[in-house]
C-alpha cells in the first residue's frame, strides 16, 4: 500500500479520495497524480500546478521518483507559515 | 550551539523563553526575539480567526535543516524555533524565533534567516475563516524574495 497526503487547500480538492493506494511496478508520483484524474479532475489540475511539490517519506523528490510498496507520499502547496 | 525546535498548540512565554536563552553561556552579548502575531486582517479584510495546519515530522525536520544552516553560517550560542498550530485569533502569538550569540550581528542576521526560510520551506499552511467563510492563504513573493536574498549574498 501507499500512503497519500494532501495538504492545505489540495485538502480540500482530496475529499473522497482513498487515504491508500496499491503499489504496483513503475509506480511513480506523476502516474499516481494521472490515476487519480479519472475521478477527481479538480484535484489532478491543481496537483499539476507548477507550485507543487512532493515529498516520499518526508523528503522532497521529483514528479518520476520511484514510489515502492510502504511509502508515504505527500502533496505540498505551497507553504505559508510563520 | 544549543538548539530547541517545538511545535505546539499551547501558547508561550517571551520573558521564559528569553531567560532560557541567557541562562545557556555565560559568552552570550546578545540575545535577538522575533515573535509573530495573527494580524486581524487579511487582504483587507477582518478575520475571525486563523488555523495553522502543518506535516507532523517532514515540518521538524525541515525546522532542523534550517537551525542547522544558520548554526553553520553564523556563531551562534542557542537558537530556539517555536511555531504554533491549530486554532488561533488576531493578535496571539504564532512563531517565535530567538537567538543568543557572543555578538548582535551575527544574532540579527541568524534569527532574520531563521524566519525567511521557515516562512517559504518549513511545512505549515494557514486558512483563515473570514465571517464564517474558510479560505486557505495564498504564499507571497515577498517571502520568497526574502528567502532569496540570504542566498545570493555568498
Amino acid at each position: 500500500m501507499i500512503k497519500l497526503l494532501f495538504f492545505g487547500r489540495l485538502g480540500d480538492f482530496a475529499e473522497g479520495v482513498a487515504p491508500n493506494i496499491e503499489a504496483r511496478a513503475d509506480l511513480t508520483p506523476a502516474k499516481i497524480r494521472d490515476q487519480l484524474a479519472a475521478d477527481h479532475p479538480a484535484l489532478c489540475a491543481e496537483l499539476s500546478q507548477p507550485q507543487v511539490l512532493i515529498s516520499l517519506n518526508q523528503m522532497i523528490v521529483g514528479w518520476e521518483q520511484p514510489v515502492f510498496d510502504g511509502a508515504e507520499l505527500a502533496f505540498l502547496p505551497p507553504v505559508t507559515g510563520g | 550551539m544549543k538548539p530547541s525546535i517545538r511545535i505546539q498548540t499551547e501558547d508561550f512565554d517571551l520573558g521564559a523563553e528569553y531567560q532560557l536563552l541567557r541562562q545557556l553561556d555565560a559568552a552570550s552579548g546578545a540575545i535577538v526575539t522575533f515573535t509573530g502575531l495573527v494580524r486581524d486582517l487579511e487582504k483587507d479584510s477582518s478575520i475571525n480567526s486563523l488555523t495553522l495546519q502543518h506535516y507532523p515530522g517532514m515540518t521538524e525536520s525541515l525546522l532542523q535543516e534550517i537551525v542547522d544552516q544558520a548554526a553553520a553560517r553564523w556563531d551562534l550560542i542557542g537558537l530556539t524555533v517555536i511555531h504554533r498550530v491549530g486554532k488561533l485569533l488576531p493578535s496571539d502569538q504564532i512563531v517565535f524565533v530567538g537567538v543568543a550569540s557572543q555578538h548582535r550581528a551575527d544574532a540579527f542576521e541568524a534569527a532574520q534567516s531563521v524566519m525567511d526560510y521557515l516562512k517559504t520551506k518549513a511545512t505549515f499552511w494557514k486558512k483563515v475563516d473570514q465571517d464564517g467563510q474558510q479560505h486557505w492563504v495564498e504564499s507571497k513573493d515577498s517571502d520568497r524574495a526574502a528567502s532569496q536574498r540570504w542566498t545570493t549574498d555568498d
